[in-house]
């Protein structure tokens, strides 16, 4: 009767309401509602529900989940799984019958190959509600950051190439830190530099209606709307 | 023979029902409900009330038990709580305070 | 076989045609496939009936009624591709407008957002970011859960 002590399996008649933790494995056969952080690997049988957000080091899916599944190695969903919410771990694999709703990201980010910037018509996945709706909404050119709560630090130096600093936004979701701004963009608001532009970039949405002018140097900022 | 094993590294913070039985050697907080027997380990802690068919208990629970048949109380056991039941043993060494009811 | 064209466009139209291009991605209708090798790049939209793998580099929307297939180099950059499947072993940034399964394999990387209802199939080591919007319903008893984020229909997308 005694199973591995660090195994734990919640039979296919037992329902959990609250939250699930600790340093081992979880089993589900039954049904959670709630939450689910566990340290070791998680397993959601076929039979499995589970309206939680679930997070382990290594997920396996086999049922249905309405909820975030998060692994610090890797995510499975087997076929027949069925996923209402995000996905995101470092190696994620989805077979042919899984379903999946929402968002799928796999690493710690996905680099755009070669650092071209998309528009995306959704921002990336992790954010923080305030910071996004105090950004700019996402202009084609201006790809500005989705979290710049901290923008106000680094808006001054538009310098840096906005590609790289929005190719390292996209990148990490959870780490963006700064939000640049197109030069051709500021070119208005660059004589108040450091002052100004935090103000402009934290509350103001577009920049003043000017015609985005390609500078030279800014070219590689922007998306170029191909024929 | 148990179907859901809350194993020694697990915590839950809610609520536990089952059609089943329970084997708890982590810990639960809040509610514990099963329709067959309920197993509370040595080094289990339980601060909820518990309502189930026949209890074994080795750990420590803190709260109302409520069993459709028997509790036994195991040595080491720690009950703080009423305990209703049909038929109650406590073992030489486990410890409990709190009413029995056995008045079913 | 032909390295295909290297060419800068605005428009580019690659009709059905039947080459003998090795390997298949035929796309199941038999309309004949199409293919961009390695040494190609183009810039310009795709559009045809039939299958089409890119070895080379293509930037450009691309529309097919049929399959895509982005071998391994391969890269594809657009704002929308348009296609019934795809299949990437190489590198794919765009909208993906797919009716049927988006399969990235090992060593892929893929960005985009899987529109279109198709659904999604990742082999463990494919790079993916990007939301799916796959029609299906939950077993009844989470449909009126609350937990995770907002996976919603299509209409979802935003």
């Amino acid at each position: 009767m005694n199973g591995q002590a660090d195994v734990t399996t919640i039979g296919r008649g037992t329902v959990v309401r609250g939250r699930v933790t600790g340093a081992a494995s979880l089993e589900i056969l039954g049904r959670v509602e709630g939450e689910v952080e566990v340290q070791g690997d998680l397993l959601l049988d076929a039979q499995g529900l589970a309206a939680a957000n679930l997070s382990g080091r290594r997920v396996t899916i086999r049922g249905a989940v309405r909820g975030d599944v998060v692994a610090s190695e890797a995510i499975v969903l087997e076929d027949g799984a069925r996923v209402v919410g995000d996905v995101r771990a470092p190696r994620i694999a989805i077979a042919a019958g899984a379903l999946v709703r929402g968002y799928v990201q796999t690493g710690d980010a996905v680099q755009p190959a070669g650092g071209r910037t998309r528009a995306q018509p959704v921002a990336t996945p992790v954010q923080r509600p305030a910071a996004s709706a105090a950004s700019a909404p996402p202009r084609a050119p201006a790809r500005t950051a989705p979290a710049p709560a901290s923008a106000p630090s680094v808006a001054a130096p538009a310098r840096p190439p906005a590609q790289s600093a929005a190719q390292a936004a996209q990148s990490s979701a959870q780490t963006t830190e700064r939000i640049t701004v197109p030069r051709h963009l500021t070119a208005s608001a660059q004589p108040a530099a450091t002052t100004s532009a935090p103000a402009a970039s934290t509350t103001k949405g577009p920049p003043p209606p000017v015609v985005p002018v390609l500078k030279k140097g800014a070219k590689g900022a922007m998306t170029k709307k191909r024929g | 023979m148990a179907s859901t094993v809350i194993g020694a590294g697990i915590t839950i913070d809610g609520e536990v029902t089952s059609d089943e039985d329970v084997v708890v050697q982590g810990t639960v907080r809040g509610k514990l409900t099963a329709r067959d027997g309920v197993t509370v380990e040595h080094g289990a802690v339980v601060e909820a009330d518990v309502n189930g068919g026949p209890l074994s208990v080795a750990g420590s629970i803190t709260g109302n038990i409520t069993s459709t048949d028997r509790v036994d109380l195991q040595p080491g056991a720690r009950v703080i709580g009423n305990v209703k039941a049909t038929r109650i043993t406590i073992a030489d060494g486990a410890q409990f305070k709190g009413n029995v009811d056995m008045d079913v | 076989m032909t390295s295909g064209p290297s060419c800068t466009n605005k428009r580019l139209v690659i009709m059905a045609q039947t080459r003998s291009a090795r390997g298949g991605s035929s796309g199941g209708n038999g309309a004949g496939e199409a293919r961009i090798g390695a040494g190609a790049r183009v810039r310009g939209r795709i559009a045809g009936d039939g299958a089409l793998t890119v070895e080379g580099r293509v930037e450009g929307d691309i529309a097919l009624r049929g399959e895509l297939t982005v071998a391994e180099g391969g890269e594809v950059r657009a704002d929308t591709i348009e296609v019934e499947t795809l299949v990437v072993s190489g590198t794919v940034d765009g909208e993906l407008r797919v009716s049927g399964v988006v399969h990235a394999t090992a060593g892929s990387r893929v960005r985009g957002n899987v529109t279109g209802g198709g659904t999604l199939a990742l082999d463990d080591g494919a790079q993916f970011a990007g939301r799916i919007d796959a029609e299906f319903d939950l077993p009844a008893e989470l449909m009126g859960s609350s937990g995770g984020t907002s996976g919603g229909r299509r209409g979802d997308r935003r």
